[in-house]
């Protein structure tokens, strides 16, 4: 292969990212009705002239190529992603701000605790597989993989909320609440955020044990863990030492391929606890019909999780050299 | 995701010639073979004839019993929040999920397998075009693309009220969006299977004796991932299922065709969770775990048997 790792992998990086702006334009020009109608929704008796002027507003009386995708490339760019259909008024990027910052607490913290157990269930489980627990974790993981996210949330809603009242049922913070002072503000977030939180996490475990055990089997196969045997070390330094940190590379770059897979589930479990993030915003915007707002969604999630691959591989990159050929 | 993809596994060297009888026989002996399919017979004897055991598909207008009631003698699973019986749902939802999951699976097995070939076998240009491609559905939320394109289709298309296999036009558009976003691991799969068949001396021999690419790829190649395929289209059939699911439990499903997704979705906005009526939703999603459940480990059972890199390996 010609061009350094690093070189190929930023321009695998630049060209998805490419691609999902120009899926992201040609989705909004194959969209039913002329795009200055879709533009004016909700005006009521357009008349030919103000048509004329959207048209001349946004750059509609220009060819499409290259005109307005070059005008379009460079708004993106910029940041601008338009003005959301249902919020009028606002532009995406200000509603798309508005909405990040609780999904990438709930995700970002389900995704920590999620690789963290299940790494070691997997380990573990690899490691003494055919043991009890290695059945029983199996199986576990194995359910839970089949498990849709939201399933599982609506069951916890309806155990830990409804029947137990341990915890409330939606949102991130009880609305209308006086708080009397920061710290009870945070307590509320947390209780707020520990179904959800424990629904993300759950639903990823499995995936992850799932990886991580059959890595470990891997590697417990090959001559570099025969030869530390032979050599009479210890098992949890055997563990420890040899087999973890090579079952570990597959496993970080399966789960950055996975990201794009896991956004599905996010989504279902803001859903079902009206968690107020980038999930539920797409739903609204789905049910509103609020196509800029979709795809804005799209666009940020899209980069985000190249973006989050690239790192990844780069990371791998750095500590396999094997890979760097 | 598949547990192949998950798993990691680079097949190859496969190849044909043991009979299905053979395969099938195999494929129960192994415990999780058996238990997945036991789970698989079941319901697609369900799905097969589903008013034979329940009843027609009960709708707002023939429900007969009070709202939200919990299970009781009349009525196995309760009822929903329009008065209809979770029991019919539920073995309907069956064949409308089950339908789905089929018809997608087979789209997206199809663009995988031909993308895989072609890309595989003549290289070149093109195979780094249909890699970019592939990659770029790999890596991207599908998922929000799907949210965007099924409106999109759906008013391309239009409300027309005409029904393919007996699904109406909107789940059918779910159908076809969900090929279109979920063929890319396929490909991979097959593409790095047909790369070492290529290498193979039959394909010199047939091109010696003057066979074209085209007739290559369908008479020599084609034969030769056909198990690859059985096993991945298993398991592509268990994410499709649940692709449906979530597709529907955002609000894109079709009322008048509930799958266990719409289900759950109605469970959902009714309230069923707060208003502590599990056997709203327990009965379509143990339907759906049930079912993936059992996809997953007759593919992974499939997958071992046919996938030579991971036979013996246990």
């Amino acid at each position: 292969m010609r061009g350094g790792y690093l070189t190929r992998r930023l321009a695998s990086a630049f060209i998805t990212i490419a691609l999902i702006t120009i899926v992201n334009f040609v989705l909004f020009r194959a969209m039913p009705g002329s795009p200055e109608r879709v533009i004016l929704r909700g005006t009521p008796n357009v008349t030919q002239a103000q048509l004329q002027a959207a048209r001349v507003r946004w750059g509609l009386d220009k060819p499409v190529f290259p005109d307005q995708f070059v005008a379009y490339l460079g708004s993106t760019v910029r940041g601008d992603l338009g003005y959301s259909f249902i919020a009028r008024g606002r532009t995406v990027t200000d509603v798309l701000a508005q909405r990040i910052w609780p999904t990438v607490i709930l995700f970002g913290l389900g995704e920590l605790v999620a690789i963290l157990l299940g790494l070691a269930l997997g380990a573990y489980t690899g490691w003494r597989r055919g043991g009890p627990i290695d059945h029983v974790g199996n199986s576990v993981s194995l359910i839970l993989y089949s498990t849709p996210y939201f399933l599982l949330g609506m069951a916890f809603l309806l155990i830990f909320a409804t029947t137990l009242r341990w915890f409330p049922t939606f949102g991130m913070l009880t609305a209308g609440m006086q708080y009397p002072d920061p710290w009870a503000r945070f307590l509320d977030f947390i209780a707020h955020l520990a179904l959800p939180l424990a629904t993300v996490s759950l639903g990823l475990v499995g995936q992850y044990a799932i990886v991580m055990r059959s890595s470990i089997v891997e590697t417990l196969s090959e001559d570099y863990v025969t030869t530390a045997r032979a050599m009479g070390l210890r098992e949890g330094r055997i563990l420890g030492r040899h087999a973890l940190p090579n079952a570990l590379l597959p496993t970080v770059s399966l789960i950055a391929i996975n990201l794009g897979y896991v956004v599905a589930g996010a989504i279902t479990v803001e859903v079902v606890f009206n968690w107020p993030g980038l999930g539920t915003l797409a739903v609204e915007a789905l049910t509103a019909r609020d196509y800029p707002v979709l795809q804005g969604v799209f666009l940020l999630l899209g980069v985000s999780v190249v973006l989050a691959n690239l790192a990844a591989d780069l990371i791998y990159g750095a500590l396999d050299p094997r890979v760097r050929t | 995701m598949t547990v192949a993809q998950l798993q990691g596994t680079a097949p190859r060297g496969v190849h044909v010639g043991s009979g299905v009888w053979d395969l099938l026989k195999r494929l129960l002996r192994r415990p999780e073979g058996l238990i997945g399919s036991v789970i698989l017979t079941v319901f697609i004897v369900l799905s097969l004839a589903p008013q034979l055991f329940v009843g027609p598909l009960q709708t707002a207008v023939t429900a007969t019993a009070g709202r939200l009631e919990p299970p009781s003698g009349a009525h196995y699973f309760g009822t929903d929040e329009l008065g209809r019986d979770m029991l019919n749902l539920t073995v309907h939802g069956a064949r409308i999920s089950l339908v789905i999951g089929l018809l997608a699976t087979l789209i997206t097995v199809a663009i995988g397998v031909v993308v895989g070939i072609v890309a595989g076998f003549v290289g070149g240009w093109l195979d780094a075009v249909l890699m970019r491609i592939t990659d770029f559905f790999l890596v991207i939320p599908t998922f929000v693309l799907a949210l965007i394109l099924t409106p999109i289709i759906r008013e391309l298309v239009g409300s027309a009220a005409t029904e393919v296999f007996g699904i109406r036009m909107t789940l059918i558009v779910i159908v076809v969006v969900i090929g279109i976003t979920s063929w890319s691991s396929t490909a991979r799969i097959i593409r790095s299977q047909t790369l070492s068949l290529r290498e193979r001396a039959f394909v010199d021999r047939a091109r010696v004796i003057g066979a074209g690419s085209g007739h290559i790829m369908r008479r020599h190649i084609l034969p030769n991932v056909i198990n690859l395929i059985v096993a991945n289209a298993v398991l592509t059939f268990a994410g499709a299922v649940l692709t449906e699911t979530t597709l529907s439990f955002v609000g894109l499903g079709d009322p008048f065709q509930p799958s266990w997704g719409q289900l759950l979705e109605a469970a959902r906005s009714s309230g069923a969770p707060g208003l502590g009526a599990w056997w709203y939703f327990v009965p379509p999603g143990a339907g759906i775990v049930l079912v993936v459940l059992a996809f997953t480990l007759v593919g992974s059972a499939l997958d071992d048997l046919l996938n030579p890199k991971r036979r013996g390996r246990r």
